[in-house]
């Protein structure tokens, strides 16, 4: 099923990339669509991420430099990153000090191809607004809910 | 004959023999180094992988996704605070003086410094030798070590002090795997709010689910051996459980480096490099490098080395290498 593949393949990615805290995958304009977070709420994060990659890929543009690749926050404490996720969503994911950069420049690159595919493939499903998870459904199977708390952007 | 009892799980995809050769390759590239005294950046290629900074064959640090380094240590225990870290990183760190600064604000003691140093660096080579070593390759210096220990640590310490934790584990009944067993409450654990004393309520406060000990390691400024240790006693007393397991994936030198010819490199490390970069991020584009001698992609070991795993497993056994005491986490000292 679409929804299960959507986060199994998020949580690979967590699998793969040592020091990655938390994902989730948005629309555009911020609305999340899946959710794989510990203490940061999504939802503020996903909201930020989009305005971050707007502001990003207009950045890009402007000092015409080709494509935009990711959007970074570096912090003592830690590192997000958004990438876009084909022309209707986008991935951000927090990490910790110790995240391998190098190995994730590589994995996510696979982690976005698969969910810009996942997202396109499945028929009648393929619009984001139905693939909009319910916001008070619980994250996932295996992650306790949290209340909501201010985003903090270091791990 | 003193070779680590398999009380670790087997990993998917190792043989039987997975950790020896681990510990063999590192411990084979670490004593040439020793040996030829070089000086530069080893690069381990596996997982979780990272680079030994190796200053005339001595290890000045470490940096592995595997483990904190001594800046994460200082800063996420509290032990410095962050503004007067970063006032000192402004003017320090470019220059390689982040230690000698820190200790002149008084922010540490020069003495706290290098027990801390010291101790980051048996964490880290605890992190490399229980993970997976696929090669190491000596490299040149493009991010030097932001708080090298000064005179380096000597391999055959170092390495003899990750055999002894490697040990400690495998002789346990039912050990915590630090990078892949993601802890939560267990039914034991207090309500929250109450507190245990000790150390565990920090631990019990970020048991969501969700983190190895290497993470939480990485959120607390705390060793992960010590903290696998203490995972595994609040475990046995329902305080703790294992809810998940991450699945580790290899990694060989082909998936990181880019093919090419071997370039001219300078040992003259960038301007303004220090201190760049998350741990564990090597540089952009590893070049390869002959050392003295002529390395092939293997390291070999250097003349009047032990030339093969038993040699130096031997070397490595308990007792055999003497050197400066570090506080144990076994005793329960900091």
């Amino acid at each position: 099923m679409a929804e299960d593949a959507l986060l199994a393949e998020m949580r690979s990615l967590r699998d793969r990339v040592v020091g990655i805290a938390d994902t989730a995958l948005a629309s555009r304009d911020g609305l999340i669509i899946r959710a794989d977070t510990g203490d940061i709420d999504p939802e503020y994060l996903a909201a930020m991420a989009a305005a971050a990659l707007g502001l990003g890929r207009r950045m890009a543009s402007e000092v015409g430099k080709g494509a935009l690749h990711e959007i970074v926050t570096r912090s003592s404490g830690g590192y997000v990153a958004t990438y876009a996720v084909g022309p209707t969503a986008l991935l951000v994911l927090v990490g910790d000090a110790g995240l391998d950069s190098v190995r994730l420049h590589r994995e996510s690159q696979i982690t976005i191809k698969n969910l810009e595919l996942l997202l396109a493939g499945d028929g009648p499903r393929s619009s984001v607004a139905a693939g909009l998870a319910e916001p008070s459904l619980p994250i996932g199977p295996t992650t306790p809910e949290h209340p909501r708390s201010a985003v903090a952007c270091a791990a | 004959m003193d070779l680590p009892r398999r009380g670790l799980p087997p990993t998917a995809d190792a043989g039987p023999s997975g950790q020896d050769v681990t510990v063999a390759l590192l411990g084979q590239a670490l004593l040439s180094c020793a040996a030829d005294r070089q000086s530069g950046a080893l690069r381990v290629y596996g997982e979780p992988g990272g680079t030994v900074h190796v200053v005339d064959g001595g290890v000045a640090g470490i940096d592995t996704p595997g483990a904190p380094g001594p800046d994460v240590v200082l800063l996420r225990s509290g032990r410095v605070p962050e503004p007067g870290w970063q006032d000192t990183f402004t003017v320090a760190a470019a220059d390689g003086r982040m230690g000698a600064e820190l200790v002149r604000r008084g922010l540490i003691g020069s003495g706290q410094l290098e027990v801390v140093l010291r101790a980051a660096l048996a964490d880290s080579i605890f992190a490399l030798m229980s993970g997976q070593v696929e090669e190491c390759r000596m490299e040149s210096v493009a991010v030097p070590s932001l708080l090298p220990l000064d005179p380096p640590a000597d391999p055959a310490w170092l390495l003899a002090e990750g055999m002894r934790r490697l040990r400690v584990l495998a002789s346990m009944p039912n050990p915590v795997r630090h990078d892949r067993d993601r802890v939560m409450r267990g039914h034991r654990a207090p309500p929250v709010g109450s507190a245990l004393g000790g150390g565990q309520d920090g631990i019990l406060a970020l048991a969501n689910g969700r983190r190895t000990a290497r993470d939480m390691g990485f959120a607390l400024g705390s060793g992960v051996y010590a903290l696998t240790l203490e995972f595994a006693r609040m475990r046995e007393a329902g305080l703790l459980t294992v809810s998940s397991r991450r699945t580790v994936t290899r990694e060989s030198p082909r998936d990181r480096a880019p093919a090419g010819e071997p370039a001219p490199v300078s040992d003259t490390p960038a301007p303004g490099a220090a201190g760049a970069g998350p741990a564990g991020q090597p540089a952009e584009l590893p070049r390869r490098r002959k050392a003295a001698g002529g390395q092939s992609r293997r390291s070999q070991p250097g003349s009047g080395q032990p030339g093969s795993s038993s040699a130096l497993l031997r070397l490595l056994r308990p007792g055999s290498v003497p050197g400066p005491e570090i506080p144990g986490p076994e005793t329960g000292q900091k």
